[in-house]
């Protein structure tokens, strides 16, 4: 009775074998393959059409360019283009890069004060009914043309869902966990950083995911309204002069730009999933 | 009491005291009484087990005696001492093994630990050796997701005592598992218990285990939420599992069964004359 009973270790968890892995890997990159053929396969031929249509109805091409006069554009001013992503670029990195730290803290300090918490919720809500982008103006009115006031627009626009998902995930760790920090002696900053934190980087995550659109959204719609740079400006500038073609052609540099900063917040998700996924 | 199960001594010194201990909860603006007049106490090394139906307080009253929920009135002490929160001479484990899922098997035992700002390296040999002794040896650094059910609960008892606790407080610790794993465990935690000798309250809805596992089961009924009676498990330690089958055991658990029935029958009989 001394002796304990065996434990037979659990299969495929700890103990695996090379071969499983690779398997594991193999039906990974397949099914990968199969994922992103599809989609890939429907862009092309929306793109075909798109040429054809184009070509064989005779629209103006100030009126819609065909995808090869655009792409053609994208190469001939590719240096305009990029001199132009960059303060776009700059401004959302700082835009999305300030909204993060006010989003988590602020949605921290409502988790953890409930007079802040119904003081501000009813007027977060309220505030988020607002089609914010009518507020745009009076940020210029407010900070000026210069990049100040688009990036304080485009924080005023990004911090919210990731402030809500931030509220959601530290509000959703279990009960029982929460008793056993209580039982351990664990202080409200102890279990905020040990375990709500870790417990809500999903949902952050899917916060980010939503506010770095917003933010780029942000900081265009800013360089609309008064800017003398930026993508923005570049298309309300093509636009203006019927050079639609150069228009399309900045719009496509800054969907890549977008794509870039939502690729950054994917894989800082699956550095940091490395260490604290699977849950 | 029979004495049997209090040493050579007979009377042990009582370490928790619980005094007409009360918890009305508010739902919905009505007033829900959740614990009515518990009154009992633990001796010192003894394991006691709070037996009744789901839902009716005892996991409650086991969370007032650990300082995790309040107490509407009355009094509850431990070690002479009055209980008004959580203490560290107290090891916890619930129905859910609560383990957080980054961390490894050893890093989760040493939670309390960390938490209680004490050194790693002091209680880390401690963890090792809980570990082994629970026959976790060589999954110290399994996270949880790799670990079955049973594992996990095992993982939750070490980091119970890790700390080195006076008192054992389990709330349906082993509920969850399916019956094979809970006798498994059942086993274990005579071990454990005749290794380490700790105060201990274990709740659960399991006859067989309380009778299994305990010195005293104390038996709670449903609306109104108090405990019915207080019946000392004559069995000599140590015990195992082969227990179940004599007579005795059996009785006693027929005893038991009997016990809760009544009050169950009565419950319902008076709530339909309320009614």
């Amino acid at each position: 009775m001394k002796d304990q009973p065996q434990i037979l270790p659990v299969e495929g968890s700890v103990i695996e074998g090379p071969g499983r892995y690779r398997r594991r890997l193999i039906t990974l990159s397949r099914q990968a393959l199969l994922a992103s053929v599809l989609p890939i396969l429907t862009a092309v031929m929306a793109l075909l059409a798109w040429e054809l249509l184009v070509q064989q109805s005779g629209i103006a091409h100030s009126i819609l360019p065909p995808p090869s006069a655009i792409f053609d554009k994208l190469l001939d001013f590719l240096g305009l283009l990029l001199k132009h992503a960059v303060p776009t670029t700059y401004e959302t990195l700082v835009a999305f890069g300030i909204s993060i730290p006010i989003g988590i803290v602020l949605a921290a300090i409502m988790i953890y004060s409930p007079p802040i918490n119904r003081a501000l919720y009813a007027n977060l809500v309220f505030f988020q009914l607002i089609p914010k982008i009518a507020l745009a103006p009076m940020f210029i009115v407010w900070l000026g043309i210069g990049a100040e006031s688009r990036v304080a627009f485009s924080i005023f626009i990004s911090f919210f869902p990731i402030l809500i998902s931030t509220v959601t995930g530290l509000q959703a760790v279990d009960r029982d966990m929460l008793r056993l920090c209580k039982a351990v002696g664990a202080s409200d900053w102890q279990v905020l950083i040990h375990v709500r934190f870790p417990y809500s980087f999903p949902y952050i995550f899917a916060g980010m995911k939503v506010a770095v659109t917003l933010a780029i959204i942000g900081v265009v719609v800013g360089e609309f309204i008064a800017s003398t740079e930026g993508l923005g400006y570049l298309i309300l500038f093509a636009s203006s002069r019927q050079q639609t073609d150069l228009g399309l052609a900045a719009i496509t540099v800054l969907c890549v730009v977008g794509l870039m900063f939502y690729a950054l917040v994917v894989l800082s998700e699956m550095v940091i999933e490395k260490f604290y996924g699977s849950h | 009491m029979t004495g049997t199960s209090s040493g050579p001594g007979g009377e042990r010194d009582a370490d928790i005291v619980c005094r007409q201990v009360r918890k009305v909860y508010h739902a919905n603006g009505r007033p829900l009484e959740a614990v009515r007049n518990a009154d009992f106490s633990v001796a010192d090394g003894e394991f006691v087990a709070l037996l009744g139906p789901s839902g009716c307080g005892k996991s409650t009253l086991l969370m007032m005696i650990g300082g995790i929920e309040s107490i509407t009135s009355g009094e509850i002490h431990a070690g002479g001492e009055p209980v008004t929160g959580p203490r560290r001479e107290f090891g916890i484990m619930l129905q859910d093994p609560t383990l957080l899922p980054w961390k490894s098997a050893m890093d989760n035992v040493m939670f309390p630990i960390d938490m209680m700002r004490l050194s790693r390296r002091q209680y880390m040999d401690r963890a090792l050796e809980l570990l082994h002794t629970i026959g976790l040896a060589g999954f110290e650094r399994a996270k949880p997701r790799e670990l079955s059910g049973g594992m996990r609960q095992r993982v939750a008892i070490c980091r119970a005592l890790i700390s080195d606790p006076r008192v054992l407080l389990m709330d349906e610790p082993f509920s969850a598992l399916d019956a094979m794993t809970r006798d498994e465990m059942n086993i274990l935690m005579l071990d454990l218990w005749q290794t380490y000798r700790k105060t201990a309250i274990f709740v659960t809805h399991s006859i067989r285990e309380a009778v299994l596992l305990s010195d005293r089961v104390l038996v709670m009924r449903d609306r109104p939420s108090t405990i019915i009676s207080d019946t000392s498990i004559p069995f000599p330690r140590p015990r195992d599992i082969s227990l179940g089958e004599t007579p005795e055991f059996n009785e006693i658990c027929a005893m038991l069964r009997e016990q809760i029935e009544v009050a169950r029958s009565n419950g319902a009989a008076e709530r339909g004359a309320a009614s």
